[in-house]
C-alpha cells in the first residue's frame, strides 16, 4: 500500500512543500479540499471498497441466486396466462398479487422477470467469461513475448475494436442463428479485444518487473513464468474487468433483444423491455411492464458497474506503490 | 512527415481488412442467388429459371472466385458505385438509400456529441473546483446511474415521460416534416444518446482536471493573483483535454451502435435502421456499404484526434 | 488595502513608514490523519524596504511553509497563528479574495522548478501580460510592450522573439529568467524566491542570483530569499535566518553570522559545504541523522538528537532565542560557538573525525 502516512524527510512527490507535511497536504493553494484532516483529493489513496460495494454485491448476489433457482421457486410460470379478474382486462397493474404487474396476455411480470433474468444473465457471464479466456490469454501472450507474435495479435484486436459492436453482433447473428450459444459466443469474441488490450498492457507493465528477472535468472522457462509469476498479478485487474465486462454483455444483449434480434426462446430482460414498449399505446397504459425490467436491469447494470469500478480502484492503487 | 504517412497506410490496411471480413462472412454464409431471386434461384430444372439464373451470375459476378469478387467490388465501392441493392422489388442503387439515410443518422450523432460537450465541460470544470466535497460525490453518483442505465432503457423512459406523458415531443418522425420541425424531433434521441456520453466525458475530464490542479503552474498562476474560475477555465482544461479528446472520438463509434437503437425507439429512418433491415434479409451491398460507411468513419476519427493532439500540445508538434 | 496608485513601473508604490515585513511568532500548522504537523513553529523577524532576507535550512526545517505563509498561499489544511504585518497591515488569515489582489501585484514568488512552475500550454508572453492585464488593468500592445522590457530587463537575448515562444523551448536558466519577470511584473514590493537556483546548473545559478540581486537595487524591492545552501546566501543577502525543525535559530545580519556564527547548527551546515582548496578525496561531511517529526517534535533543543556538542540540558530544555554581541544578532543555544563547553566538546569532534571539512583535517580518518 502507498504509505502516504510515514513523514518523509525529504521532497518526493510534491518538491514545492519540503516539509514533512507534503505528501499528506494538497499541493493546490486556494482550491478547496476537503475539510476532514488529510482527506485530500483524488490523489489521497482509496483502501476500502467501501459500504456500496458490499451493497452491490449483495444485490448481484441476490439476482444471480434467483436466477439459478427459478424453477424452484415459489413463483408462476412465466408463460402461463394467469387467470383473469372478472370486469377487468389485463394488463394489470402492480399490487399485492402481481409484485410487478402483468404482462398483454396476463403473465406474471414478476417471475418474468425472474425468468428473463436467466437468460441475460448467463449470456452476460459466458460472454465474459469467453473474452477473458480467449482475450485474456492472447493479451498476455502477446504482452509478453512481444514481437511478430504481438503486432499480429494487436493487429486482430483493432480490427475488432474497428467494428461498430453491435453492428458486428447482428452481423453474426442473422448469418448464423440465435441460439443462446450463439449469441453469448458473438458477444464473447467482441470482448476478446478490450479485454486483450487490457492484459496485455498488465502483462507487459509486470513482464519488466524484477521478480520476473529473478525467476527467469533462477531458470524458469516462459511457460513457468507466465503461469505462476504473471497470471496470478494480471488476474487482479482483469477480475475488476470481468465485472464491468458482464455488465456490458447484459447490455449488448439487452439491445440485441430490443431489436428483436436475440435468443428466439425463453425471454430476456430487452425482450421484456421490448414487449412493452413497441407500441405506444401499451406503453402509455401500462408503462410497468417496461418498467419492472428496465428497474431490475439498470439496478444490476449500477451494481455490476460499480462493484467493477470499485475493485478496479482499489487494485490500481497497489499497483502505482508497486 | 513519415508519421503521418504511416498512421495512413495503417489505416487503409484495416479498411481492407474490414471489408475483406464482411465481405467474406456475406457470401460465405449468405446465399446472394436467392436475395436476387428468391425461390427460383434454388430451381434448377426449369430452363427460363436457368437463364435468369445465369444471367443474375454474370451481372453480379457471382461466378467468380471470392476474391476476384472481392476485387471488383473494391474498386467499384472506392470510385462511388456502391452497387445495387439485392431485393426482390427492383435493384434501386445502395447510394439512393445511403444519401437518404445518412444525413439523418449524422444529424442525430451531431447533435447528441454537441449536447454531450455543452453538459460535460460546465459540469466537470464545477465538479473539479468543488472536489470530493458532498455536491460533488452525489454528482459521481449521478454519473455512474447516468452510465449504467442502458441506452433502450434510458429511450423508453424518455419517451414514455416526455412524448407519452408530458406530450412535448411527437411519437414518431415523419420525413416530410419542414426543417426545424424534423429538428425538433431528433431531440429527445439526441439526448438518449447524450447523456450516457456526457455522463463518461464529464467524469473523465473531472478526473484529468483534478490531476491537473495539482501541479505546479497552477500553484503559479494562483500566486499571481488569478480567480480560481480564470485558473481552472484558462490554465487547467487545456492541459486536461487529451483524453477527452480521445474518448470523444472513440464514443462517436459507440454512438453509431447507440444511434441504431434509438432509431429504431423513436422510428427515425437512418442509416442504423437502414442496416438492421438489410442484414435481415441479406441484402449484402447495403451491409457492405454500410459496415465500410462506418469503419472509415472510425478510422478517420481517430486520424483527427492525431491532428488535434498536435494543435492543443505543441509539444507534439515538435516531435 | 489601501495603496497608493502606480507611480511607474519598476518603482514600488507602497510609501508607509517602517518595516515592510513584519512577523510574529508566526506558526502555521497542518490537520491531517496523523495529528497536527507543526510547519512552522513560532517565527518572529522583521525586514526593511529593499532588503534581502535569507532563510536557510534542510528540507523539513520549515523554510519553504514560512514564505507560503508570508504569501498566504496555502491549502485549506492549514491552521495559522501570530502575525503577519505587511506594510503596517495585517495579512494574515485574510480571506483569498483580499489576498489576489497582493499576490502578483505587491508581492509575488518564484519557484522552484522553472519547468513545471510555467503553464507548458501557453505562450510565454501570454504568461507574463496576464498579470499585467490583471493588476494595472493595460490593454494588449501596452502589456506586450511592458513584457518585452522586463524581458531584457532579466538579460534575456532576443525579447520580442521570446514572448510567441513556449516553454519547452527555452533552456532551464532562461525559464527561471522567465519567472522572474513575471514575478516582477507588476513591480511588487517583497519578492519570495523558493530555491530559484536549485534546479539550474552551477554556473547559471550565480547569474540567476545577481539578476534578482540586480532587480532588487533598481526596484527598491524587498526579497527573501528561501534555499538550503547557506553558499548562496553569502554574496547575496544583507540579512540571513536559519530554520530548523520549524523554528528559527539563528539570525544576523549575513556578514555578522559568517564570522561569528554561534548555532552549532549553523556550523555543521557551513563545515558540510565542500569548499574548493579542501585535498582531493577529503570526506564530504554530513550532518547525520533526520530533521525531527514535526508532529512529535522532541522535547528540548530540536536538533540536539543530531548536534555533537550536545549536552543534558539541551535535552530536556528549550533554548531561547538570545541575543549575541549586537541587538540584531540572535539564536537559541545554551553552549553556543565560542563558549567553554563548546571549545571542550569542539575538540573530541575534531579528533574523531565526525564533521570536519577544513584542510589537513580529517582524511580517511
Amino acid at each position: 500500500m502507498t504509505d502516504l502516512t510515514r513523514s518523509s524527510g525529504h521532497d518526493t512527490d510534491h518538491p514545492h512543500l519540503d516539509d514533512a507535511a507534503a505528501s499528506l497536504v494538497p499541493a493546490i493553494a486556494g482550491i478547496e479540499s476537503h475539510e476532514v484532516p488529510g482527506d485530500g483529493t483524488e490523489v489521497a489513496a482509496k483502501r476500502r471498497v467501501g459500504w456500496g460495494f458490499w451493497v452491490s454485491v449483495a444485490w448481484i448476489a441476490m439476482v444471480v441466486l434467483a436466477a439459478i433457482l427459478a424453477p424452484w421457486l415459489p413463483i408462476d410460470d412465466p408463460e402461463v396466462t394467469q387467470p383473469t379478474r372478472v370486469g377487468e382486462r389485463p394488463p394489470y397493474p402492480p399490487g399485492s398479487e402481481f409484485w410487478f404487474g402483468t404482462d398483454q396476455l396476463n403473465r406474471d411480470m414478476f417471475s418474468r422477470t425472474i425468468w428473463g433474468a436467466r437468460t441475460s444473465l448467463t449470456v452476460g457471464f459466458v460472454a465474459i467469461a469467453f473474452g477473458m479466456l480467449v482475450g485474456g490469454t492472447l493479451g498476455m501472450l502477446a504482452g509478453y513475448f512481444r514481437g511478430k507474435f504481438d503486432q499480429g495479435v494487436s493487429f486482430v484486436f483493432v480490427v475488432l475494436l474497428s467494428f461498430p459492436a453491435l453492428v458486428l453482433a447482428i452481423l453474426i447473428t442473422a448469418l448464423l442463428d440465435r441460439s443462446l450459444f450463439t449469441i453469448s459466443v458473438t458477444l464473447g469474441i467482441l470482448s476478446v479485444a478490450p479485454v486483450g488490450r487490457v492484459a496485455r498492457a498488465s502483462t507487459i507493465s509486470f513482464a519488466d518487473r524484477e521478480f520476473v528477472l529473478a525467476s527467469r535468472t533462477l531458470g524458469a522457462k516462459n511457460p513457468r513464468i507466465i503461469v505462476r509469476e504473471l497470471l496470478p498479478n494480471v488476474v487482479i485487474p482483469m477480475s475488476a474487468l470481468a465485472l464491468l465486462g458482464m455488465a456490458v454483455a447484459v447490455v449488448a444483449e439487452g439491445g440485441l433483444a430490443f431489436l428483436g434480434l436475440s435468443v428466439e426462446k425463453g425471454s430476456t430482460w430487452g425482450k421484456l423491455i421490448l414487449n412493452g414498449a413497441s407500441s405506444s399505446r401499451d406503453l402509455q397504459e401500462a408503462p410497468w411492464m417496461s418498467f419492472a425490467p428496465i428497474i431490475v436491469l439498470f439496478l444490476t447494470v449500477l451494481a455490476l458497474n460499480f462493484a467493477g469500478d470499485r475493485l478496479r480502484d482499489y487494485f490500481d492503487v497497489k499497483e502505482a506503490a508497486l | 512527415m513519415r508519421f503521418w504517412l504511416q498512421r495512413l497506410g495503417a489505416a487503409i490496411l484495416l479498411l481492407l481488412t474490414v471489408s475483406a471480413l464482411t465481405f467474406g462472412a456475406m457470401n460465405i454464409l449468405g446465399d446472394p442467388l436467392f436475395n436476387i431471386l428468391g425461390p427460383i434461384a434454388g430451381d434448377t430444372e426449369n430452363p427460363e429459371n436457368i437463364a435468369l439464373i445465369e444471367a443474375a451470375e454474370a451481372e453480379y459476378n457471382l461466378d467468380k472466385p471470392l476474391p476476384v469478387r472481392w476485387v471488383i467490388w473494391l474498386g467499384d465501392f472506392v470510385t462511388g458505385d456502391f452497387g445495387v441493392q439485392f431485393s426482390e422489388d427492383g435493384q434501386p442503387p445502395v447510394s439512393d438509400l445511403i444519401a437518404e439515410r445518412l444525413p439523418r443518422t449524422l444529424t442525430l450523432l451531431v447533435m447528441a456529441q454537441l449536447m454531450a460537450v455543452f453538459i460535460s465541460i460546465p459540469w466537470a470544470l464545477w465538479s473539479a473546483s468543488k472536489a470530493n466535497r458532498p455536491v460533488d460525490r452525489a454528482s459521481t453518483v449521478l454519473t455512474f446511474a447516468m452510465i449504467a442505465l442502458p441506452n433502450f432503457a434510458l429511450a423508453v423512459v424518455l419517451k414514455y415521460v416526455f412524448a407519452i406523458q408530458l406530450g412535448w415531443f411527437p411519437l414518431a418522425f415523419t420525413a416530410n416534416d419542414p426543417f426545424w420541425s424534423r429538428m425538433w424531433q431528433m431531440v429527445l434521441p439526441a439526448i438518449t444518446l447524450a447523456i450516457p456520453a456526457a455522463a463518461v466525458y464529464q467524469r473523465l475530464l473531472r478526473t484529468d482536471l483534478i490531476t491537473t490542479l495539482q501541479e505546479d503552474f497552477i500553484l503559479t498562476a494562483r500566486s499571481k493573483g488569478v480567480s480560481r474560475n480564470a485558473v481552472l477555465f484558462k490554465h487547467a482544461l487545456r492541459p486536461s483535454l487529451f483524453s477527452f479528446v480521445t474518448i470523444f472520438a472513440i464514443n462517436t463509434g459507440a454512438l453509431i451502435g447507440g444511434a441504431l437503437i434509438v432509431e429504431n425507439v423513436f422510428l427515425i429512418p437512418g442509416l442504423g435502421r437502414a442496416i438492421v433491415e438489410a442484414i435481415l434479409r441479406e441484402d449484402f451491398p447495403v451491409v457492405l456499404a454500410i459496415v465500410m460507411i462506418v469503419s472509415a468513419a472510425f478510422v478517420i476519427l481517430n486520424l483527427l484526434v492525431d491532428i488535434i493532439y498536435s494543435l492543443i500540445d505543441p509539444r507534439v508538434r515538435a516531435a | 488595502m489601501s495603496v497608493t496608485s502606480p507611480t511607474g513601473l519598476g518603482v514600488s508604490r507602497s510609501t508607509s513608514d517602517g518595516p515592510l515585513l513584519v512577523l510574529d511568532d508566526l506558526k502555521t500548522h497542518f490537520r491531517t490523519e496523523r495529528g497536527l504537523v507543526r510547519a512552522v513553529d513560532g517565527v518572529s523577524l522583521t525586514m526593511e524596504r529593499g532588503e534581502s532576507l535569507g532563510v536557510v535550512g534542510e528540507s523539513g526545517s520549515g523554510k519553504t511553509v514560512l514564505s507560503r505563509s508570508i504569501m498566504g498561499l496555502l491549502p485549506s489544511t492549514a491552521v495559522n497563528h501570530g502575525s503577519v504585518k505587511f506594510a503596517g497591515q495585517e495579512i494574515l488569515g485574510l480571506p483569498t479574495k483580499q489576498m489576489r489582489h497582493l499576490w502578483g501585484a505587491e508581492m509575488s514568488m518564484v519557484f522552484q522548478n522553472p519547468l513545471n512552475s510555467l503553464n507548458p500550454l501557453m505562450r510565454i508572453g501570454k504568461q507574463i501580460t496576464e498579470s499585467l492585464r490583471l493588476h494595472l488593468d493595460m490593454d494588449k500592445s501596452n502589456a506586450e510592450a511592458t513584457a518585452v522590457q522586463l524581458l531584457r530587463d532579466v538579460h534575456i537575448p532576443e525579447p520580442e522573439k521570446r514572448l510567441r515562444q513556449y516553454p519547452h523551448e527555452l533552456s532551464g536558466g532562461m525559464r527561471q529568467r522567465v519567472m522572474i519577470a513575471i514575478a516582477l511584473a507588476c513591480g511588487p514590493t517583497l519578492l519570495l524566491a523558493d530555491e530559484p537556483t536549485t534546479a539550474l546548473d552551477v554556473t547559471v545559478q550565480a547569474q540567476i542570483l545577481d539578476v534578482i540581486n540586480e532587480q532588487r537595487r533598481d526596484r527598491n524591492m524587498s526579497v527573501i530569499l528561501v534555499t538550503h545552501d547557506l553558499g548562496v546566501v553569502a554574496g547575496h543577502t544583507d540579512q540571513v535566518a536559519v530554520m530548523y525543525g520549524g523554528r528559527l535559530v539563528e539570525r544576523a545580519p549575513t556578514r555578522t553570522l559568517f564570522a561569528n556564527m554561534k548555532m552549532p547548527y549553523t556550523k555543521s551546515l557551513m563545515r558540510s559545504i565542500p569548499k574548493l582548496d579542501d585535498p582531493s578525496h577529503t570526506r564530504l561531511a554530513t550532518i547525520p541523522g533526520r530533521p525531527p517529526d514535526l508532529v512529535n517534535p522532541p522535547q528540548g533543543c530540536r536538533f540536539a538528537p543530531r548536534c555533537a556538542y550536545v549536552r543534558d540540558k539541551c535535552r530536556t530544555e528549550e533554548p531561547p532565542l538570545v541575543q549575541a554581541d549586537s541587538p540584531d544578532h540572535v539564536y537559541a543555544c545554551w553552549y553556543p560557538v565560542g563558549s567553554p563547553e563548546f571549545i571542550e566538546r569542539d575538540a573530541e569532534v575534531k579528533a574523531s573525525g565526525l564533521l570536519t571539512a577544513s584542510a589537513g583535517v580529517g582524511m580517511a580518518g
